[in-house]
């Protein structure tokens, strides 16, 4: 290729050349990228466009036919697909600000003077998010259970144990195994966005007689801001995807439905040989996700700005 | 897939290898784990990749008449899907015995678990396998797929319909008048009962329902549970359904019934949503879970109206309770009756895509009525015949031991026979059961009824068919 372009412009050739290390050095991530991430979204809208159509009764032939958005249609009508967007919704709201928050203070506590053996600390806390998410939802799942939780037959004993896998507790139940998962990882980023301030600041504050709280307050929240924004960013993505935790709770409680978050709903009918919907249900979760990442982040940024 | 997913199945469940063959034990927690590695999106796009190709050669295949089917001779290679454990031990037993026809067995995660998308998906690849491993119902789902083949023709089969139990054959036609698997195994069922603590408390064995009911009422009075309502096995209530001689299902013409509010099915819903309210039944026990499971061992929950392969699951993981169990025939509608119902079984089917129906047909008829071949899987799956000649086995006319010698599988033997033949399930089961299972859950914990769970399984299955292109009757 290359040598009958030598052969043919010389003026390409050297453009060419010269573009080179930036197509090698790309490839390695445009490839899987378009081949993994671009084709298959494409493919998923492509898909979602279609219904099936049978002909010659019921075990007659399919036909994939095009629809419009019919199947989007049937997506915002689901009464189902409804429950679960709420459900997740209502599970962000409380939280994402609770993990959030934990997580900015135990980075503060770690970032401050006082804290003592922070590279334990910092590790502690993050080995959470280093153990697989069906093994953390197992663990939780059995330290729920009625019958066999140690910490339920403790608190049976001292008097009533809530039912945490019962319907009014099990969302919560799923929100504290995230947020004991994800909490690490937030608190690391928040922590990693304190170490790179520059020490100046803190000296000036020191002589004009901030404590350690009003330092916190005043200087390094403000300071470490675009790092809350981006873990709130990931949390609202984690948070619509939920998927793990209740399925894995399925398999101990009896009030994990098959739609309980949309994502699961998507498998769910997938697995029926319903593609068209589910990739229509994907679609939608994956424009809600970006419209609620990016709003947020607007609405940051906008904020930022008046300030 | 399979490695960490199977591992964080054992961890969670502990399930014998015979409960997880029947697709339910092992079903969610592979699912949770396999699932975790693929976004939604791309399993979403991958498995539907080629789905719009409903006219390429495999499915063409499937609509071949019954006629043409034979042996292509040679040397012939087979590929047999299956999750019975042990399989490839009777397999080994043929290719001994047949160097013109070897077979390889892949074992796989129960069909469920991901087994039947691999299967669609390979079938819709041109990649599928010759034999696979196919529960009674989901072959109509695959035969909605175009996934298997008419064996009707092949050589052996048609003799083959009476060594077989009737309603199995009759399940294995799939409601047309060709053959579209060989029957392997059933689930016919029974009661399972503490008979100690029966006895204990002057506890007649429930003969009726009405019965059964009352005896709910009496162990609650000790703190006992007569059972636990399982929210994920749909298929636990069809087998009720099953008894009751409900016809949920009806094929007319090119469209299809839904009678899932038929007045039998309210029978059973009403009676098992009254047990649910009167607080006789354990609500907050998922079936085949580890809790479950503590709870049989604690002597909290006293019975088990569950299938022949479920004596297994019990002798596995209740092992504090051994001979203290004991099998009487399920409970009637009708005092003097002898309906029973059917839970679980699967069968041997031929896919769509096989180059060798004939070497394929004659293979899984050796599997599912060679006597030699079902004492194997028998002893190393845990397998209850389909074959009416293997209800015979030794194995399955001895005492167990951990029912306290008792010869448990006579019971099961006079189940199977009174299995009604006519029962029909719906060309798409998955989806039915998984809108059965939601409306459990709400059922369990107060925020519904049994009734209203047929009710929206009804109206969602209609719906779901008309998804499918099918057209449904009123």
């Amino acid at each position: 290729m290359a040598t009958s372009l030598d052969a043919a412009a010389p003026s390409t050739s050297e453009r060419v050349r010269r573009r080179r290390p930036w197509i090698w050095f790309m490839l390695p991530f445009l490839v899987p990228f378009v081949l993994f991430y671009l084709v298959p979204i494409a493919y998923a809208i492509y898909q979602s466009l279609f219904k099936i159509e049978r002909t010659g009764g019921i075990f007659g032939t399919t036909q994939q036919v095009f629809a419009g958005l019919s199947q989007y249609t049937a997506v915002f009508t689901d009464e189902t697909f409804r429950q679960g967007v709420l459900r997740v919704l209502l599970f962000g709201v409380v939280q994402v600000p609770v993990m959030l928050g934990i997580a900015l203070v135990t980075a503060l506590l770690l970032d401050s003077a006082v804290a003592r053996l922070k590279r334990f600390f910092r590790i502690a806390f993050f080995v959470p998010y280093g153990i697989p998410g069906v093994i953390a939802a197992l663990m939780w799942a059995f330290l729920y259970s009625p019958q066999l939780s140690p910490i339920v037959a403790l608190l049976d004993k001292i008097g009533t144990a809530p039912d945490f896998l019962g319907s009014n507790l099990i969302l919560w139940s799923i929100a504290n195994v995230t947020t004991w998962t994800y909490t690490g990882y937030n608190m690391l980023i928040i922590f990693a966005a304190l170490q790179a301030l520059p020490q100046e600041i803190f000296e000036a504050s020191r002589i004009d007689g901030a404590g350690g709280i009003r330092t916190a307050f005043s200087i390094k929240i403000p300071l470490v801001l675009p790092a809350l924004v981006l873990t709130t960013v990931f949390s609202i993505i984690g948070t619509l995807q939920l998927f793990t935790e209740p399925v894995v709770f399925q398999t101990i409680s009896t009030n994990v439905t098959s739609g309980y978050t949309p994502n699961m709903q998507a498998y769910a009918v997938a697995a029926s040989n319903n593609y068209s919907f589910s990739a229509a249900l994907s679609v939608v979760l994956a424009v809600a996700t970006f419209i609620l990442s990016f709003g947020f982040l607007r609405l940051t940024q906008r904020r930022g700005e008046a300030l | 897939m399979t490695h960490p997913s199977s591992g964080a199945d054992t961890a969670a469940r502990t399930a014998s290898p015979e409960s997880g063959r029947h697709g339910r034990a092992r079903f969610r927690g592979l699912r949770a784990a396999s699932l975790l590695l693929a976004p939604v999106i791309l399993v979403a796009a991958c498995s539907s990749s080629g789905s719009g190709s409903s006219s390429d050669g495999s499915a063409a295949a499937g609509q071949t008449s019954a006629a043409a089917c034979a042996p292509t001779g040679g040397k012939v290679s087979l590929q047999f899907w299956t999750w019975v454990p042990g399989m490839d031990a009777v397999v080994a037993k043929w290719n001994a015995a047949n160097p013109d026809i070897q077979v390889t067995v892949k074992n796989t995660p129960a069909g469920n678990a991901g087994t039947y998308q691999n299967m669609f998906n390979s079938l819709k690849a041109g990649t599928a396998p010759d034999l696979g491993q196919v529960e009674y119902d989901t072959l109509s789902s695959f035969r909605l797929q175009n996934g298997l083949k008419d064996i009707s023709g092949c050589p052996g089969v048609a003799q083959a319909k009476s060594t077989f139990v009737d309603w199995s054959w009759a399940q294995a036609q799939v409601g047309g008048p060709g053959v579209y698997a060989v029957p392997q195994d059933t689930g016919p069922m029974a009661l399972f009962y503490r008979k100690d603590i029966f006895d204990a408390n002057g506890i007649k064995v429930p003969a009726t329902w009405d019965e059964y009911a009352a005896a709910a009422a009496k162990l609650k009075a000790k703190g006992i549970y007569i059972t636990h309502f399982p929210q994920q096995d749909a298929n636990w209530f069809n087998g009720l359904l099953w008894q009751s001689g409900a016809k949920l299902f009806e094929t007319t013409g090119d469209s299809v019934k839904v009678s899932l509010t038929d007045p039998k099915a309210q029978q059973v819903a009403t009676y098992w949503q009254k047990l649910i309210d009167d607080k006789l039944v354990a609500t907050n026990l998922q079936g085949f879970s580890p809790d479950l499971y503590k709870a049989w061992n604690d002597g909290k929950v006293a019975t088990w109206v569950s299938a022949a392969w479920g004596y297994s699951t019990i002798r596995d993981n209740a092992k504090a309770t051994s001979g203290k169990w004991a099998v009487a025939p399920m409970p009637q509608w009708t005092a003097g009756e002898k309906a029973a119902g059917n839970w679980g079984g699967s069968t041997t089917a031929v896919l769509a895509s096989s180059k060798h129906p004939a070497e394929a047909a004659k293979f899984a008829l050796w599997l599912n009525s060679d006597q030699a071949a079902l004492a194997l899987a028998n002893d190393k799956g845990g397998l209850y015949p389909a074959n009416k000649d293997g209800l015979e086995l030794p194995a399955l006319t001895q005492g167990v031991p951990f029912y306290g010698n008792q010869k448990i599988f006579d019971t099961f033997k006079e189940a199977s026979a009174n299995v009604d033949t006519n029962f029909t399930w719906g060309p798409i089961m998955t989806d039915t059961n998984r809108f059965l299972s939601d409306g459990f859950t709400k059922a369990l914990n107060g925020q519904g009824t049994l009734n209203e769970a047929l009710q929206s399984a009804q109206t969602q299955t209609v719906s779901a068919l008309k998804a499918q292109g099918i057209s449904v009757a009123q």
